[in-house]
């Protein structure tokens, strides 16, 4: 998973975002829970033996006494994966990011309120909720501070934090079994691991350009994907040779990115920023000798969240950027 | 006649507040600070009815054999949410207008917050490194949502760092067995300068903890639960208990060194004293709120300006007003959003306090020349 | 026998030099002050007038020698323990703002202070007789900072009673004063030492003024005792000559006291001793 800067790294910007988001809040009416207690799922498929305690991917032994019915989830990627496990309808709260989730995912979400934001979780509306399961996200994506107020509240937590594609499917599972859907996750599993074979197949045999994704440029610094991060074994699957940045930071120095002269540059920024073209690029100062620039090949990424996001859908950005690196194996 | 007039007056002579006085004063600051308890518990981002409200608590605080009449999360997010972070809250903000107080008669400098002789940037440099070095040594991770004495990686580094630095800033600050004043403040600044360089190195390299390193920077109660008030609170009630009674020491602080020595102060040792308590004060609201500014440095201009500078009153009535004003703030930072607190006390506070100041021109607002 | 309430013998002190070194101020100094005595000391500046009080309040401490009060070394006293029995009178100090006299005081009961809060009876009765003793009670509710010079002398004066002493310091009090409240000024110590048989070492920066003031007069010149003795028979034209370099003509008053008159700026001679050292 390609560490997203995008917003965080400016501190400025994460002041006026969190002013923005004061003035939005004062328009948003406290919410009367409804402290009605949640209609059993009927389409538990598997019935698993609860309680039982999982080990999520921050190492914590997690156990959940009964099969969830009310579940929050704090990402997402989470919401997506339990939404792929037919438990979209015992979902209670989510994460206020709702881009590109699937349109039947949005529809069935609709009346779901929000219970965080980038920047943090509302404790109260989460637990006005009366979830029996919290899913979230590892590496401050839900602020440890959080999950560890929620766990001290007795709410079964589970941390998800996947950095590669296998660990994407075990997760995939873990949530499975959390939800009694064991079945359902294995086949769903089975179905990503086909379809990735069946795309790494179609680019094998190819040469693999040396591929830059740029995930941000701000202030001059360029964000990138991290070494042997998620992203960059993706561009990898998909016949890519990833230039990799930082592990720890993602950015990458311009005369490293010169030595490295990218055979194709991605340009994952421009999903959000349209001004971001491969002209406004080949006219960056130090660019314009890339392989790449000169051989015209800097493709705008129609889409960046497919790619970055570890859910199910995973596949659907492989093969995104699969098509980014060898268009000529899908003609 | 004149021995007529004194005895008409003896008890206002002794020059402390009159008893009367210093009732009103600590009353209502005591009945604000109720007040303000009742209202932040009261409101919050999911509403829960004031009569709800106060059931849980005299069923939960004072075992009133009341009926379960309400959900059991409404319950949970008035009793395990709102009534630490609220309570959290005062503390924090009762111990850095304390500190604050302390630290401007100490220093006789009207700009000394809580802060200002290295615990801020100390404090910091443990907190961030307790949020990022689990990012970059995975190892950590693991044991940094364990808790410790009832606190996490990040308060416990946030309050040795705070504490550490004021000890080293105090030892490298003292020559020929005095510590000048003058050479404080500037050893504080220099030490706080190379610290805040650490801290910006990590802050580069914490990646998505950026939000999290932030919004610590800026002071946030959002990490508020009772076992981190059951850590702050033991420390904070033992720097109240040790500094309140310690009122005669600031007012003599206020006439200067040698006239303070020749009222029977042991000056140096007294300055160390009340340095050490304040910073106990200040690291251990810090620990479990991050570094919330504006409290410290404007409540005790607030109170000289509203009843006077003498210690014996003035430390109190911070301490209650602080208090207050925090948990203020706080209701104003969870109503809009999850907003870092120090934020709103910046914001609205900074402008309020102008506007005293003007209106007050001309009377002193210093605590001394 | 009981000792002497001051004691100096053979004290010498050198403050510490920034780039190392000392620079002494006291070379060997001997004298002694019994109860109840009211006592000038005089001396050019340099002489090591100040630093003699700070030896006598336990703010420094004899490099050799001794200094006692109550025969026991001065810095060795508890701090609230000599507070309780000297008081210093300082030149001037900085009244912090916003305080009433009464309240500032009411800080010289801090020696004595027991409870953590309040203040005791005695408290109180020590601070009303301490703005009685030293004219300062229409002062008592005013606000410190909007006090003339003369009644800021009073207050620090009532400061200093509060502290019920033994023993009064003064250290140049008179300096910022005009004339009048000079007099005043003095006149009310010599009253108080009467009133509760006070002992009070002054230092004073007019010979006249002293020789009024006080019955024994103390001369220190380049870090000793040049002259130790009552008025009459200290204050000589060859002293004055030779410790303060001027040359003065004496007369007598007409109530019968010795009076020192400036013969004339041009008759002045070289500076004295301890400034050429």
């Amino acid at each position: 998973m390609a560490p997203r800067l995008r917003a965080s790294l400016l501190v400025p910007l994460l002041a006026l975002a969190l002013l923005l988001a004061a003035c939005r809040v004062g328009s948003t009416p406290s919410v009367q829970p409804s402290f009605t207690p949640a209609s059993p799922s009927a389409t538990a498929t598997t019935v698993a033996s609860f309680p039982l305690t999982l080990t999520d991917d921050a190492g914590r032994a997690v156990t959940i006494p009964a099969e969830p019915q009310r579940i929050v989830s704090l990402a997402p990627s989470n919401t997506e994966i339990a939404c792929a496990l037919e438990a979209c309808d015992r979902l209670v709260g989510v994460n206020d990011f709702r881009d590109s989730l699937p349109d039947d995912v949005l529809a069935t979400l609709a009346q779901v309120p929000d219970v965080a934001t980038f920047s943090g979780v509302d404790r109260e509306k989460l637990v006005a909720q009366q979830p029996d399961l919290v899913l979230a996200a590892g590496n401050e994506l839900t602020p440890s501070a959080d999950i560890a107020a929620l766990a001290d509240l007795g709410l079964p937590v589970l941390v998800l934090y996947p950095e590669t594609l296998d660990e994407v499917y075990a997760d995939i599972e873990l949530v499975g079994r959390a939800i009694g859907q064991d079945e359902g996750a294995a086949s769903l599993v089975d179905g990503m691991k086909a379809d990735v074979v069946a795309l790494t197949d179609r680019v094998a045999g190819s040469s693999a350009p040396r591929t830059f994704y740029e995930v941000g440029v701000y202030e001059g610094v360029i964000y990138t994907a991290g070494e042997d991060s998620f992203l960059a074994s993706l561009i990898g699957l998909a016949g890519g040779e990833p230039i990799t940045g930082d592990a720890v930071t993602t950015a990458i120095q311009l005369e490293d990115l010169v030595a490295a002269d990218p055979e194709l540059i991605l340009l994952g920024d421009a999903a959000y920023d349209p001004s971001i073209t491969p002209d406004a690029v080949a006219a960056r100062p130090g660019w314009e000798g890339m392989a790449a620039v000169t051989g015209g090949r800097v493709v705008p990424m129609p889409e960046d969240l497919l790619i970055t996001r570890p859910g199910p859908r995973i596949t659907e950005g492989l093969e995104i950027l699969a098509r980014a690196i060898h268009p000529e194996a899908f003609d | 006649m004149r021995a007529a007039a004194t005895v008409s007056s003896v008890g206002r002579l002794a020059g402390g507040p009159s008893l009367t006085r210093a009732a009103a004063v600590l009353g209502g600051a005591t009945l604000l600070l109720t007040a303000v308890l009742v209202g932040a518990v009261a409101i919050g981002s999911v509403g829960v009815g004031l009569g709800e409200t106060a059931a849980i608590l005299g069923r939960r605080l004072l075992g009133l054999p009341l009926a379960e009449t309400w959900a059991p999360a409404a319950e949970t997010i008035i009793f395990e949410l709102r009534l630490p972070r609220v309570l959290t809250a005062m503390l924090v903000g009762g111990g850095l207008a304390m500190a604050g107080t302390v630290f401007q008669a100490l220093l006789r400098n009207p700009l000394a917050d809580p802060y200002i002789i290295g615990t801020a940037a100390g404090a910091s440099l443990g907190a961030v490194t307790g949020i990022v070095a689990p990012l970059l040594l995975p190892v950590l991770a693991i044991g940094a949502g364990t808790a410790w004495l009832g606190i996490g990686l990040v308060q416990a580094l946030a309050f040795a760092g705070g504490l550490g630095t004021v000890l080293l800033v105090y030892a490298v600050a003292r020559a020929h067995g005095r510590v000048p004043v003058v050479t404080l403040l500037l050893t504080g600044y220099a030490v706080s300068s190379v610290l805040a360089a650490g801290v910006a190195l990590l802050m580069f390299a914490s990646g998505r903890a950026l939000g999290a390193v932030f919004s610590w920077l800026m002071g946030s109660l959002a990490g508020a639960s009772w076992p981190a008030l059951g850590f702050a609170a033991p420390l904070l009630g033992l720097s109240f208990a040790l500094l309140l009674p310690r009122w005669r020491s600031l007012n003599l602080l206020l006439l200067g060194d040698s006239a303070a020595a020749n009222l029977g102060l042991d000056v140096e040792r007294e300055k160390l004293i009340l340095t050490m308590l304040a910073t106990l004060a200040t690291s251990a609201a810090v620990a479990v709120s991050g570094t919330i500014g504006f409290v410290g440095l404007v409540v005790p201009h607030l109170l000289r300006l509203a009843i006077g500078p003498d210690h014996r009153l003035l430390l109190p009535a911070s301490v209650l007003v602080g208090a207050a004003l925090l948990a203020l703030a706080d209701l104003g930072a969870r109503v809009l959003g999850g907003v870092p607190v120090g934020i709103v006390t910046a914001l609205l506070g900074a402008p309020f306090f102008l506007y005293l100041l003007r209106r007050s021109r001309g009377t002193a607002t210093v605590a001394a020349a | 026998m009981s000792p002497p309430l001051l004691e100096l013998a053979g004290a010498r002190y050198a403050y510490p030099l920034q780039g190392g070194g000392r620079r002494p101020v006291l070379s060997d100094v001997t004298l002694a002050v019994q109860r109840g005595e009211l006592v000038a000391l005089l001396g050019p500046n340099g002489s090591g007038k100040t630093t003699l009080l700070r030896l006598l309040t336990g703010a420094l401490r004899p490099d050799a020698g001794e200094v006692r009060f109550d025969g026991r070394a001065a810095h060795a006293w508890r701090r609230d323990a000599l507070a309780r029995r000297v008081a210093v009178l300082p030149q001037q100090l900085e009244l912090p703002e916003g305080f009433r006299v009464a309240e500032l005081v009411a800080m010289g009961r801090t020696p004595h202070a027991r409870a953590l809060f309040g203040s005791s009876a005695d408290d109180e009765r020590a601070v009303e007789r301490a703005l009685l003793d030293a004219d300062a009670l229409d002062l008592a509710q005013r606000p410190a900072g909007e006090l003339s010079g003369g009644e800021r002398q009073r207050v620090l004066v009532a400061m200093a009673l509060a502290q019920e002493p033994e023993l009064l310091l003064l250290d140049e009090p008179t300096l910022h004063l005009d004339l009048a409240h000079q007099v005043s000024l003095l006149s009310t110590i010599r009253r108080l030492r009467g009133q509760r048989g006070l002992t009070v070492l002054a230092v004073l920066h007019d010979l006249n003024l002293a020789a009024a003031f006080a019955p024994r007069l103390i001369v220190l010149s380049g870090g000793s005792v040049a002259a130790d003795g009552a008025a009459a028979t200290v204050l000589q034209s060859a002293l004055v000559r030779r410790v303060f370099g001027v040359e003065v003509a004496e007369a007598f008053t007409a109530a019968g006291g010795r009076h020192l008159a400036l013969a004339g700026m041009e008759r002045a001679v070289s500076p004295p001793a301890a400034e050429r050292a």
